[in-house]
């Protein structure tokens, strides 16, 4: 148990400095001499001096060996001290800090939507396998798995703003501008919670204790209440967290259609502008966000799963 | 098929090329009345969305960069069917051409994915110990990044290009292949005709060639199918926030994301070509899902 733990710590250092180093030869790997680009970035659109680029390269420590320059970056992004961006000059720390909380608060507001109707429907449709509301149900959620969300969105954007005027077509203030996103977001991770709670209520549906339940004269609405969903819900539990990781930075197609001002804004409008201090910092936050929440839904689920517990293989 | 069981079979053995066609058509009839009704329909759907893309540089009414200022923004008519963009470029013509960029990356990356993917679960299963071990804690890491930002972090490098696209969705795409493959090969590892093969004294690679694989590849066809829909839209997705497929070239995605400001006056520009990406992914999960799931005849012809 310590030894599994102690292994996935050193995977997510290895990861976290493999991740690190990637980001931090994005200059270096893009071609052209980056000193030459701050300073070119500096100048506008003005011929450069060599020589202001080689002041440049010795005031910025650049002219040092890699290795040296890898640790003193990495010792300042371990203190959430990126650099400045190239094209709000505002430190990148406290830019990805806010773009997180806002892409966690929409993450969340799909996840939440998502979860609200798939883990009913799973269950209604696993008591009652093959029937109208699990055909309905099945057909329905795993046609979502196809629908691009940037076709979604416009027509959302078209049917409640334009026509309806009900919902704010874009932007990020209040309740209401989170409504359209976190829906569009929500269809896909609607279809594969709305499977997997299904499945996992089929198996739990056979299983020993619910016959036994049954048997103690619980009727099945019952049954399924005080036993069926505490175990069925615990793969979408993990699923659950999988898709936080994905959306915390992949919603980038909905950040951009509806202006929000998350991560995966961020990260696109760095790619843009070739802003390259922001696009380290947020590139490294999300994947280190990423494999650190996956790190913590494996070990809850082994937490959760006393079977998992004891043998584990996977 | 005969009723009678003692009739001589000579004239089949004879005349292979007659016996052969009638079974095959005959075995892919059986085989398609054996999976559920949307395998059918996917594979329908899908076969003509495919050939249409093909076809379609011959077939096309206009060229589909050909600009007319004059007719922008213009509804259905005899001479455009669906009418024009905000470029009086024909729809119909951009529709029609404008899925085979993406439609290609998207069937080369879900292609390279799935090879990759199959055969290094296959033989880390295979061959367990050290190297098992590396290649399902790589697949661990890799699984969770989203793969979105690991394609826009390369375009940020190396451009945009075809190449970086595929190599980008590839690097992400191959763990859950190798992960289900990892899985199948365990289980089909420990049946009996793989310990007879052993004793027989069968190589790995031979063993991994002609009974692992073959045995491993219906769920893998099946989750490769369900994977592609969702490959195409995030291509898709790529070529909307302009790092995928570039403008001189028609792509629905493209197409959505030039005509999204004139989406009040001209409706079917936004939704001619959402549909077109949303029926091809569907098409695909369809077949996935029929691949998948016993059909109501399965039963019926099987017994």
């Amino acid at each position: 148990m310590w030894m599994i733990a102690l292994q996935r710590f050193l995977i997510l250092c290895l990861t976290l400095v493999i991740i690190s180093l990637l980001a931090f030869l994005v200059p270096y790997m893009s071609g052209g001499d980056p000193v030459r680009t701050i300073v070119q970035s500096r100048v506008g659109d003005m011929a450069v001096d060599p020589a202001s680029v080689e002041a440049m390269r010795v005031q910025l420590g650049l002219d040092q060996p890699l290795s040296v320059q890898y640790l003193g970056w990495l010792w300042n992004a371990l203190h959430g001290d990126f650099g400045y961006s190239f094209v709000s000059r505002s430190p990148v720390g406290p830019e990805v800090a806010r773009a997180l909380v806002v892409s966690f608060t929409l993450a969340m507001s799909a996840l939440g939507i998502a979860l609200a109707v798939a883990l009913p429907l799973g269950t209604l449709s696993a008591m009652r396998p093959g029937k109208a509301v699990d055909t309905v149900a099945t057909f329905v959620t795993q046609t979502f798995v196809a629908v691009p969300e940037y076709w979604f969105a416009p027509m959302a954007v078209l049917v409640f703003s334009l026509y309806l005027g009900l919902l704010p077509s874009a932007g990020w203030e209040g309740p209401a501008s989170l409504v359209l996103p976190a829906v569009v977001l929500s269809l896909r991770p609607l279809a594969y919670f709305t499977r997997v709670s299904r499945a996992a209520m089929m198996d739990v549906l056979q299983a020993p204790y619910i016959t036994a339940a049954r048997s103690r004269g619980l009727n099945m609405n019952q049954t399924v209440v005080h036993h069926g969903i505490r175990n069925g819900a615990m793969p979408v539990v993990t699923l659950f967290a999988l898709w936080l990781a994905g959306l915390l930075g992949g919603s980038v197609v909905v950040e951009v259609i509806f202006a929000i001002p998350g991560m995966g804004r961020l990260i696109y409008e760095a790619v843009v502008n070739k802003d390259v201090p922001t696009l380290q910092g947020s590139f490294v936050c999300i994947v280190a966000l990423s494999v650190l929440i996956n790190t913590l839904a494996d070990a809850l689920y082994i937490l959760l799963n006393p079977a998992v517990r004891i043998r584990h293989v996977h | 098929m005969s009723i009678n069981h003692l009739a001589p079979s000579a004239p089949t053995i004879l005349d292979p090329a007659r016996s052969t066609d009638p079974s095959t058509v005959a075995q892919a009839i059986r085989f398609i009345r054996q999976r559920h009704w949307s395998f059918a329909v996917g594979s329908l759907l899908f076969l003509t969305i495919a050939v249409l893309l093909i076809i379609s540089p011959w077939i096309i009414p206009h060229d589909p960069a050909a600009q007319s200022l004059v007719r922008r923004l213009a509804g259905p008519s005899a001479q455009h069917w669906l009418g024009t963009d905000h470029l009086g470029r024909d729809l119909l013509s951009r529709l029609l051409i404008g899925g085979r960029f993406s439609v290609a990356i998207a069937a080369v990356t879900l292609i390279l994915c799935a090879v990759i993917g199959t055969l290094l679960g296959v033989v880390s299963a295979r061959t367990g110990g050290l190297t098992d071990e590396i290649v399902m804690r790589v697949v661990d890491l890799l699984i969770s990044f989203p793969d979105v930002i690991v394609a826009i972090f390369m375009i940020a490098i190396f451009g945009p290009g075809y190449g970086t696209l595929i190599a980008s969705l590839t690097i992400v795409g191959w763990t859950p292949f190798a992960r289900m493959a990892r899985g199948l090969a365990l289980e089909i590892n420990s049946r009996e005709y793989i310990r007879a093969a052993e004793v027989l004294g069968c190589t790995k690679t031979f063993i991994i060639f002609r009974h692992v694989i073959p045995n491993a590849i219906r769920p893998i066809a099946a989750i490769s199918f369900l994977r592609f829909g969702h490959k195409l839209i995030t291509v898709g997705g790529l070529s909307f926030l302009g790092l995928g497929v570039q403008p001189p070239n028609a792509d629905w995605a493209l197409m959505l994301a030039e005509s999204q400001a004139y989406a009040e006056r001209a409706p079917l520009l936004v939704v001619a070509p959402g549909l077109a990406i949303f029926l091809t992914a569907l098409s695909v999960t369809w077949i996935g899902q029929g691949l998948e799931m016993k059909g109501r005849n399965a039963s019926k012809v099987t017994q």
